[in-house]
């Protein structure tokens, strides 16, 4: 985005998107009004709040970088797949976790690995393959609990994620710290980082130059599926309760963060931090329009409107006359 | 019906490349005009801005002694000029009758009169009766049709607008000798109707047979023209190449047979087939630069594809002592190969990306885990260095450089995993004189450490200035060996044309 | 030999191979459900089947040309609602009448923004539609936040159980698409969504307007789906703002079983017909095999996701082979 001859990176826009928001939500009847301590005790749960969104979106920033139209339409039903593997796995003992994050991991990955079998061997147009995706898993859902989730929270889930841990700051913003520098480094310092933005930049270029494009794509598929069900795993924790479309109200918000936050929806261009930035900014419109008292479908039509926008703004093709 | 166009002066750059500087050209109706040059003398720019899909930068067209300024194809179409392209404008999925008629079906009562369509198909097919090796017809699809049966209608395509110009752009490049004879007597006809055609070839024979007057551009200048008449082969090839000082190309002591032969071979290719490559066999010596030549299209992009793995194939390859068979680019790599792409933009570059990315991609994993980003920009930084890169910083984006510098990064991201067989397919396209002399020298330079470099061209003199010793493409097989004394631009041209090694002097 | 004549079986000629597929299928459901063929099954099958239908010829004609719809389902959806809530169980003929009329014009404008921003400002399809159908399944929750509405008894049993000379309302209304749809092939713009979809450059050099053409696919997808979303409304009596989620990639899969490529050019609205009605029937064969209900939802969903894998993987036994 640039205005005038100032040129702003787009993730910048987004934070100052999000505090521009988080500003005007004071000014609503029930904000904060002028009062800093119930203003930073609300920023400390919107962050709190973004950080489930923050960590689906770190999948979906990955499928969105590889290009060819990658997205993960799966995000939702495997957050929601997971969160039920952790809830029943754990069923209330500490011992359990430890088992039970494996668990969530690779039930994420493995469907995430289906996923990019699908868009690389049999040409499935991404969206559609991972659209269909999400109907299996909630299938698999269904059949697994036979209409009613059994299980229970681990207590020192919810201590570390749900609580505040340190100086009052809850586990979970902790967590996302520390997740996002995983991230930056995966995507900055590895190869596997520097090949992921070659190869959504240009597979024929990619191939020619030693990458293994087939490799590199179901790979990221696989890795976006574990990362969603690293979600699910915390989801569990945050809320103690899990029931099953617990995932879905991630999915949209999840594409739109990415977005937002400045990565080429075409692929080959992005960041995490910019990812974090628009779950920040979209967990904020929730919030606000939830402060406003707005209903589901006014929710919906400002997040497909959002999405729109910024496609509109990162995504054109390239047009027919030469 | 009659016709008649001036190209006066007509100037077009791309960048920093001049296609054209001063080409002139005249033709009216009934009559062809012959119009050649050797590779990358701007005939194709020329074509192009008369059939409006280019728009010059200077200089002037004349229609009927009234000068036009064509922004689209199809303000080109409304004067009646029409051309048959070299990329086909056919859609694979529809048959040949919707093909031809495509935007001008004939219509009854508002619907499409599929009767008619395919009447006037067939009387347009009926043109090239007999000439046919599948039994086509109106109705079957284009998409499997053989390339010479789809040059056939793109040509009826052009045809049935009942244009008063015709382009036959390289039309008869992929027909076989009874499809052109074919399309001689047709253009004969055409002629006689009215109608000017301008006859776009390579094939010396061809435009003795069917033109009436020549126009020879070389350099993107217009350097002769008149009528066919008195004119001979060594005439026209000597307006094409004459003059030609070789003064941006290095010239290196040429090893002769002998002496390339007691070198150690360390790449040895026998009878490789792949799409388009119809058994080839040849050896590369170490310090060699080996040239490939050929008129476009011969399959010597394929045979880079294929000996650097990317694409299916079958034969011997030898690396040393060593048999191998990639079937990934990552496998050639490895055994120190290297392929500098065609296409720069879609195969060589990662547009969006830094200069320090694009130099990196085949490297990363050498610098290990976390990567060591200092020593990689070190490395990266002296190979730009070494290539005399003229960039803003290694941070850039790479489309923000030229031509040039674009083609030093690809080289440049080679040269950091220090190959021993360096493949070039076309490099020097769309590349201003400067860069390329520079580019000679480090060719010069990089076989003077020992390096085999295999290097296709289309640019003629390129590959004579530059080459040990030149292998000749037709057909998808090497057809001419051109060593020492025999390595001359006019032997290179004849045998493009054809000529078999025997026939050559 | 064999392997030839599969290949022309598979390839050349699609509309067969769904042709056999459906032979089987309703062989196998013949023998679970006897009565399968009798005129009253026939037509309380095809009744339900017919909103897919209406939606499946939609999404060929747009994915014909080169385009994909994601949003025909939430605009089955608006149209659903419109009619469930301005209509309601004790409308009057006129008002429905009106109401009818007015939601197919709703779904061509719902089509023209998708066309806008994919054919005008050229931004990706899947993604531009994805958010749009957001947009659309807001407005539909918008106007009817909770499932209620409905339609005159009068209107839905002329839809349940008109049967001209014996014969099921759904044939009449297939064989008048088929009818329509042989017009529009005879005329240039039929010629001309094949081009734009087979080679949209070469389109361009011919003086095809390639842009117009992709417009109109979306206007005629959107009326499409308006007339799926009225049938679906005359077929459950009631108004539901999700009832036309699962439609989208339903009729996507119908449409690839139907042999068009998703990469557009070449297919037949005949096979997206067949293809809808496979995928109808198979969950009429999982309930009728004594499958428990939880498997359901999942063989469902694997289904799809098998059909859509289906022309990859022939494909890539084809590669592998030769």
């Amino acid at each position: 985005m640039s205005i005038g001859r100032i040129a702003i990176p787009p993730p910048l826009a987004a934070v100052l998107l999000a505090i521009v928001l988080f500003l005007l939500s004071g000014l609503l009847p029930n904000g904060f009004g002028s009062n800093p301590d119930i203003a930073a005790s609300q920023a400390t749960n919107i962050i709190r709040l973004a950080v489930f969104l923050g960590i689906v979106a770190a999948g979906q920033t990955l499928v969105i970088i590889s290009g060819a139209e990658g997205i993960d339409l799966s995000a939702g039903a495997v957050v929601t797949l997971s969160a039920i593997v952790t809830y029943s796995i754990v069923n209330g003992n500490n011992e359990n976790v430890l088992l039970a994050l494996p668990a969530a991991l690779i039930v994420g990955a493995a469907v995430g690995f289906v996923n990019g079998l699908g868009v690389t061997y049999l040409r499935i147009a991404p969206l559609v393959m991972t659209l269909g995706m999400a109907g299996v898993v909630t299938g698999l859902i269904i059949v697994i609990t036979q209409g009613s989730v059994t299980g229970a929270v681990a207590p020192v889930m919810t201590q570390v994620i749900a609580r505040p841990l340190v100086l009052g700051i809850p586990g979970a913003i902790l967590i996302w710290a520390v997740f996002g520098a995983l991230m930056w480094f995966l995507l900055q310092r590895t190869t596997y980082g520097k090949n992921l933005f070659a190869v959504g930049t240009n597979r024929i270029t990619s191939r020619l130059s030693g990458v293994n494009v087939t490799g590199m794509v179901v790979g990221t598929y696989a890795l976006a599926g574990m990362l969603a069900g690293l979600a699910g795993f915390l989801v569990v924790g945050n809320t103690g309760v899990v029931h099953i479309r617990i995932g879905d109200p991630f999915l949209f918000p999840s594409i739109a963060a990415v977005a937002v936050g400045g990565t080429l929806l075409t692929g080959g261009k992005g960041s995490y931090w910019g990812t974090m930035a628009g779950a920040l900014v979209l967990t904020l419109i929730t919030s606000l329009l939830t402060t406003m008292q707005m209903p589901e479908s006014v929710r919906r039509m400002v997040l497909g409107g959002t999405l729109l926008i910024m496609i509109s703004i990162y995504g054109r093709q390239r047009g027919l006359r030469q | 019906m009659t016709i008649s166009l001036s190209a006066r002066n007509v100037a077009k750059r791309y960048g920093a490349v001049t296609a054209l500087s001063d080409a002139n050209l005249d033709i009216r109706s009934g009559e062809v005009l012959a119009l050649i040059g050797a590779n990358g003398s701007g005939k194709s720019t020329l074509s192009k801005i008369i059939n409006g899909v280019v728009v010059l930068d200077g200089g002037q067209l004349l229609v009927d002694d009234r000068p036009v300024h064509f922004q689209s194809p199809h303000a080109a179409k409304s004067l009646g000029i029409s051309t048959v392209f070299q990329e086909l404008s056919l859609v694979p999925q529809m048959t040949v009758a919707e093909n031809i008629f495509l935007t001008r079906e004939p219509l009854r009562g508002g619907l499409v009169d599929r009767g008619a369509v395919r009447q006037k198909t067939e009387q347009l097919l009926a043109l090239f009766a007999g000439m046919f090796k599948t039994d086509l017809t109106p109705d079957t699809p284009v998409g499997p049709l053989p390339p010479d049966e789809k040059q056939i209608i793109e040509i009826l395509k052009a045809v049935s607008f009942n244009p008063r110009l015709l382009i036959l752009d390289e039309a008869t490049a992929s027909l076989d000798s009874r499809q052109v004879q074919r399309l001689f007597e047709l253009v004969v006809r055409w002629k006689e109707e009215g109608k000017a055609i301008v006859f776009v070839s390579h094939r010396m024979e061809e435009i003795f047979q069917i033109a009436d007057r020549y126009t020879v551009l070389r350099n993107g200048a217009t350097v002769g023209e008149g009528p066919m008449q008195g004119v001979t082969t060594r005439d026209l090839v000597g307006m094409m190449v004459a003059g030609v000082t070789a003064e941006n190309v290095v010239h290196r002591a040429r090893p002769t047979a002998e002496e390339l032969a007691a070198r150690k071979v360390t790449l040895d290719v026998k009878d490789l087939r792949a799409e388009a490559v119809h058994g080839v066999s040849f050896q590369l010596h170490e310090g060699e630069l080996l040239g490939l030549g050929g008129l476009r299209g011969q399959g010597q992009h394929q045979l880079l594809l294929a000996l650097f793995g990317d694409i299916r194939h079958s034969g011997n390859i030898t690396i040393d002592v060593t048999p191998v068979h990639f079937t990934h680019p990552r496998q050639a790599m490895e055994n120190r190969l290297a392929l500098v792409p065609g296409e720069r933009a879609k195969e060589g570059l990662l547009l969006i990306r830094s200069i320090l990315e694009n130099f990196l991609i085949p490297s990363w994993r050498r610098y290990g885990f976390p990567l060591r980003i200092g020593k990689a920009r070190q490395e990266a930084t002296n190979v730009s260095m070494s290539l005399n890169l003229k960039m803003a910083g290694l941070d850039a984006p790479v489309s923000s450089l030229s031509g040039g510098n674009a083609q030093k990064v690809v080289i440049g991201k080679w040269l950091l995993r220090n190959p021993r067989i360096l493949m070039l397919d076309d490099p020097t396209k769309g590349i201003d004189v400067g860069a390329k002399a520079e580019f000679y020298k480090l060719l010069a330079q990089l076989c003077g450490e020992g390096k085999s470099v295999l290097l296709y061209s289309s640019d003629d003199e390129e590959l004579i200035g530059l080459s040990d010793r030149v292998l000749v493409m037709h057909d998808g097989s090497i057809r001419t060996e051109l060593i020492g004394e025999s390595l001359t631009k006019s032997n290179l041209v004849a045998a493009s044309l054809g000529a078999t090694q025997e026939a050559l002097p | 030999m064999i392997r030839h004549s599969w290949r022309r079986l598979t390839n050349q000629n699609r509309i067969p191979f769904a042709l056999v597929l459906l032979a089987v299928v309703l062989l196998v459901n013949f023998m679970l459900q006897p009565n399968l063929l009798e005129p009253a099954t026939m037509n309380s099958s095809m009744r339900i089947f017919l909103p897919l239908i209406l939606v499946a010829v939609g999404q060929t004609i747009v994915i014909l040309a080169g385009g994909i719809d994601i949003s025909a389902g939430a605009i089955v959806s608006i149209t659903n609602a419109i009619l469930a809530t301005q209509i309601g169980t004790r409308g009057d003929t006129g008002t429905a009448m009106l109401m009818m009329l007015a939601v197919l014009f709703v779904g061509m404008a719902a089509g023209a923004v998708n066309g806008f921003f994919v054919a005008i400002l050229r931004l990706q399809p899947i993604i531009t539609t994805y958010a749009t159908s957001f947009l659309f399944g807001g407005l539909a929750l918008l106007i009817l936040p909770s499932p209620g509405g409905g339609m005159p008894s009068t209107f839905t049993s002329f839809y349940r159980e008109t049967r001209p000379l014996g014969i099921p309302l759904a044939f009449f209304i297939i064989a008048l698409i088929m009818l329509a749809w042989y017009g529009i092939r005879q005329t240039r713009y039929g010629r001309y969504l094949f081009a734009v979809g087979g080679n949209a450059d070469a389109a361009y050099q011919t003086g095809v307007p390639v842009n117009m053409v992709q417009f109109s696919t979306y206007m005629i997808s959107g009326l499409m789906a308006a007339f799926g979303g009225i049938a679906i409304t005359l077929l459950t009596g009631s108004g539901n703002a999700q009832i036309g989620d699962s439609l989208t990639l339903a009729a996507i899969t119908a449409v690839v079983i139907g042999g068009t490529a998703l990469s557009g050019g070449s297919g037949t609205i005949a096979g997206a017909i067949i293809g809808a009605i496979i995928l109808s029937l198979l969950p009429n064969l999982i309930s009728f095999a004594n499958i428990e209900t939880w498997w359901q939802t999942f063989l469902n969903a694997a289904i799809i996701v098998i059909a859509l894998a289906l022309p990859g993987f022939m494909n890539l036994l084809r590669r592998r082979r030769t």
